[in-house]
């Protein structure tokens, strides 16, 4: 990956603050993320993971802090508007039509049209280029979604979020219901994502998956950092101590680890 | 241990709560308004007696849909098992019938209601039909035995009753009341108990709270379900019995619409429809105010009315009472707005809140809403294989989801061609298919977009009537001219579709709630403006509408010369255009655009449409009020062709459109069916009913016969929809051999 030190960060989180009522999901929570870059993030159940990611996209709206994209402050009220700006969001379940096609359900919301009617020729013939691109083996453009492996179906939901040409890609649990071959190919789908300039953000308990093609780490714990490692510098067991007994007033940057 | 040492953590009642004491000073309230508009009727003991011999019925019958309900079920089928019940022990033990003996006859009941109850429950959890599609065909299959076993004659044999113990069940006694209110008191106390204290009733809160959770951790949920429905069954047998023993006879309109009565009861009562709640006392308050509020509307009030006879001005004594037919449309709205309580006030905790804020108190702590932990997993249709991208020729057709219609519109004229070769294929009688066909087929089309959505429309029939009804009486009623009178026929039907919309969308309920609701308000509605009598008589102008092309041109003096022009302007009617242009749009819309696009997609993954940024509920609206749109235009159609306005209009159109539509390749849980597949589906119907009609060798069936038939239908359509097209049993099985062959061939290797 390239010198955090030189490239202007994509996605930039300051002093985020989050609360339920009266719980404090998210406090002074701070993230940041490069260009290409996989970010690992993790934490026990509740930590508030997908609440800062929620935040990113605009799902949940945040109390206090800033976020800054590509160096220019944001503020999303909906999913959609962090997708106008290139960021996309791959949910554990792959939120895909079972009942419509591969091509049809790549172009999920947004079908081309040639005046009032979809155009099926350009959406196909887009669809198998996104596929394609991504490498990955999905027999036909005109299969249907619900008679995909499960493994098929998170490629076409990531074909799905490709299309986008987004610059973020935030994958929920994306390990949760694949097999092992599937993971497999999955996690050379990342590099190859990465090798396009995409940056990530994987969500998942299985540390294996981040340590096999993640960048950096990063570990919530009731809402707060708790800890940053760059991968090359640190192991499973230290992330895993990290989780389970780390505090804020303990926790080292990535860049201070690696000068440790 | 000593954790629960207070006398304030005695657990909460499970059997009475803060709402059955507001049903029950509601119900002393209606009781008095009752007394007061019509102090001869219910300011007597009587009456208060009356009203809850009959309220018993309704109650045990509502005891056991408390345990349906709860399940997360629904059970329509009771009103028609009640009669049905009351019919056959009739037929056998009545003189001038079987005159079997007391206890067989009896026997014999209990075993029909039992086997109802199973049959419901085996096609809701084994064959996994949806709950209101299997009990509404078990409904309307009850309904056509009724009528069947009855020819529509009431059946009485006061004479033979004397001699048993069992009749004086219907009767007072020697304690002063009635003896059903006994039996209801023992039904609502042993179900109040088993439901809030034992295992069996345990299981039950657990089951409809969440199939899932229930199933993992042990629970066989299929056998709970099937209880319920056995329960349920049974409730409405003994209910039936009972009648039976009260009144020594039985007429065809015993327990018509008596599911309407319970379902509103339970639901009322504080029962979710969305499972999982609910208590057997709020459920017997809860029928004692329906049958309370029917008691009020059926009665009618007493009005004086001034009456000019001559020169002199008269006061007359009469009762206001509502036309025939038009109590529904109360028990309808009531049902519609009871299915909102549970949710909106129960679920909020809305009375306590407000009765904290009078008191200035802080509110009490809110319950967690929507925090289910394991979601059901979608199943929906996930093992269908994609054969149609592999197979070619005859497979390819084959795969096709339409390809049972159109095999089956082609075999059933070929049969019809058979039984009737004189008279089949000639023009008068494709002529008259083609009709049917064209009321069935507008139905069909807006129903295709309801069911792709994954909606129901279970009001298409009522909508229909509505529609025709309000046509009508602008017409003959009030004479307003044809264009006028259209245009208040489409705002009826447009805003008894608006109503479906804005429950189901609006308010989140399911759609078969929602459109059964407006079932019965339709179709009261439709009765209550022809006062339930057949109108009559109006411009010919109007009638054009649903005229032959060629009566058009001679209304307005123009003749074709003969020719072949003029031969298919005989045939070809104006609707029939009419029904294929909307068609060709409505098809074309589904097929091709985005709009048709977002339909599948809504049906097909609800979630994912709407973060792909598809405004669901917008679509799910428009649908659900295109369908009304289409029955509406129906229904005009239909008064117009017959010059008339029958009450009964439309009346299984719904069963047969949703027939239409599933053989047609749409799919129940949505996501599928297309208009040409629709189209071809409601030919299968109308030929189905036509050949029924058939006048073979000088033998007709019947018509509630080809209800029933056409029930089966349903049923078996649906059926076929999950197991062999979604499921794909077929193929499955067809692995499983050639696995085996395969073992087979290796062992005999090795």
């Amino acid at each position: 990956m390239p010198d955090a030190t030189e490239v202007a960060p994509i996605v930039e989180m300051r002093h985020i603050e989050k609360s339920f009522g009266a719980v404090r999901a998210l406090r002074d929570v701070d993230l940041i993320l490069y260009p290409g870059e996989i970010l690992g993030l993790v934490g026990d159940n509740s930590a508030g993971k997908s609440t800062l990611m929620k935040i990113l996209t605009g799902a949940y709206q945040r109390d206090s802090g800033e976020i800054m994209v590509a160096g220019r402050p944001v503020q999303f009220k909906s999913p959609h508007e962090s997708r106008d700006v290139g960021i996309e969001m791959i949910y554990q379940d792959f939120a895909l039509c079972g009942n419509m096609d591969v091509g049809q359900n790549i172009f999920l919301g947004r079908w081309p049209r040639k005046n009032m009617f979809v155009d099926r020729r350009r959406m196909y013939s887009e669809a198998d280029r996104v596929l394609k691109r991504l490498k990955v083996d999905v027999n036909s453009v005109y299969q249907r979604v619900e008679s995909l492996s499960g493994g098929r179906q998170q490629s076409v939901a990531i074909a799905r979020a490709i299309s986008f040409e987004p610059r973020v890609v935030i994958l929920d649990e994306p390990t949760a219901n694949l097999s092992v071959m599937a993971t497999e190919r999955l996690l050379e789908t990342m590099l190859e994502l990465k090798r396009h300039g995409v940056a990530q953000i994987i969500i998942s308990h299985r540390l294996v998956d981040i340590f096999a093609v993640g960048d950096r780490v990063m570990v919530l714990k009731r809402g707060e950092n708790v800890g940053d490692r760059y991968v090359k510098n640190t192991n499973e067991q230290e992330v895993l101590e990290i989780i389970v007994s780390g505090t804020r007033d303990s926790a080292l940057t990535a860049k201070a680890a690696r000068e440790r | 241990m000593s954790l629960v040492s207070s006398a304030h953590s005695r657990p909460p009642s499970q059997l009475f709560g803060g709402w059955e004491v507001g049903l029950l000073i509601l119900f002393v309230l209606l009781y008095l308004v009752g007394a007061f508009v019509n102090p001869t009727f219910f300011g007597s003991t009587e009456a208060f007696h009356a009203v809850l011999r009959d309220t018993s019925r309704v109650a045990i019958i509502a005891v056991g849909m408390t345990f349906v309900i709860i399940n997360k079920d629904l059970d329509l089928s009771v009103g028609s098992t009640y009669g049905l019940v009351a019919v056959v022990f009739a037929r056998l033990y009545a003189p001038n019938f079987l005159d079997l003996g007391v206890v067989p006859s009896l026997l014999f009941c209990v075993l029909l209601g039992a086997v109802i109850g199973l049959t419901n429950g085996l096609l809701v959890t084994v064959l996994k039909v949806p709950a209101f599609i299997a009990t509404l065909t078990t409904l309307l299959i009850g309904r056509g035995f009724v009528l069947a076993l009855t020819h529509g004659q009431a059946i009485y044999y006061p004479g033979k009753a004397h001699e048993t113990f069992f009749f004086h069940l219907g009767e007072t006694n020697v304690f002063g009341f009635n003896n059903q209110i006994a039996i209801f008191i023992i039904v609502a106390v042993v179900g109040a108990y088993v439901l809030a204290y034992t295992r069996w009733g345990y299981e039950t809160f657990a089951t409809g709270g969440n199939e899932q959770a229930a199933l993992y951790s042990g629970i066989p949920t299929r056998w709970v379900r099937t209880r319920g429905y056995l329960i349920s069954s049974l409730c409405a047998t003994l209910a039936g019995l009972l009648s039976a023993a009260q009144d020594k006879g039985v007429t065809p309109l015993y327990g018509v619409s008596g599911e309407l009565t319970v379902i509103a009861s339970v639901i009322i009562g504080g029962a979710s429809i969305l499972g999982g709640r609910g208590r057997v006392a709020g459920s017997c308050l809860g029928a004692g105010l329906v049958v309370l509020i029917d008691k009020v509307l059926r009665e009618g009030w007493p009005i004086t009315r001034v009456v000019k006879i001559g020169d002199e001005e008269v006061t007359v004594n009469a009762v206001f009472s509502l036309p025939v037919g038009a109590v529904p449309v109360f028990l309808g709205l009531l049902l519609i707005i009871a299915v909102l309580i549970e949710p909106y006030l129960i679920q909020r905790q809305v009375a306590a809140r407000f009765w904290a804020w009078l008191r200035a108190l802080p509110a009490p702590p809110a319950y967690e809403i929507g925090g289910i932990a394991i979601e059901g997993v979608q199943t929906k249709g996930t093992m269908a294989s994609d054969r149609a991208l592999t197979a070619s020729g005859l497979g390819k057709f084959l795969a096709r989801r339409d390809a049972l219609a159109i095999i089956l519109t082609v075999l059933l004229w070929l049969v019809g061609l058979f039984l009737r070769p004189d008279y089949w294929w000639n023009l008068s009688n494709s002529f008259a298919i083609l009709l049917n066909y064209t009321e069935v087929a507008l139905i069909t089309i807006g129903l295709t977009y309801v069911l792709a959505v994954g909606d129901i429309d279970l009001s298409v029939g009522a909508v229909l009537a509505l529609a025709g009804s309000t046509t009508a009486y602008f017409l003959k009623v009030v004479g307003a001219d044809p264009a006028a009178a259209i245009m208040m026929g489409l705002l009826a039907g447009v805003a008894a579709g608006s109503i479906n919309a804005v429950v189901t969308v609006g308010f989140k309920l399911p759609a078969f709630v929602a459109t059964l609701g407006m079932f019965y308000v339709a179709r009261g509605l439709a009765a209550w403006f022809v006062a339930g009598q057949q109108l009559t008589g109006w411009p010919e102008s109007f009638n054009l509408l649903g005229r032959k092309i060629h009566d058009i041109l001679l209304h307005f003096q123009l003749s074709l010369p003969p020719g072949w022009v003029r031969a298919v302007a005989e045939v070809v009617s104006v609707q029939t255009l009419w029904m294929l242009l909307v068609a060709a749009i409505a098809g074309i819309a589904l097929g091709y655009t985005p709009f048709g696009q977002k339909v599948y997609a809504t049906g097909g993954n609800l979630r994912a449409a709407a973060y792909a940024g598809i405004n669901t509920n917008r679509v799910r609206f428009i649908a659900l009020l295109f369908s009304a749109f289409c029955a509406t235009m129906a229904g005009i159609v239909n008064v117009a062709y017959f010059r008339s306005f029958n009450p009964v209009a439309g009346q299984f159109r719904e069963l047969d459109a949703i027939a239409s539509v599933i053989i047609g390749g749409g799919s129940i849980f949505g996501g599928y069916g297309t208009i040409i597949g629709s189209l071809a589906g409601a030919a299968v119907i109308t030929l189905v009913r036509a050949l029924l009609q058939l006048n073979v060798q000088g033998f007709t069936m019947p018509q509630h016969w080809i209800n029933v038939f056409i029930g089966v239908i349903l049923i078996v359509a649906v059926l076929i929809d999950i197991w062999v097209r979604q499921a794909n049993i077929f193929g499955a099985l067809r692995e499983r051999r050639a696995r085996r062959k395969l073992i087979a061939s290796e062992s005999a290797h090795a």
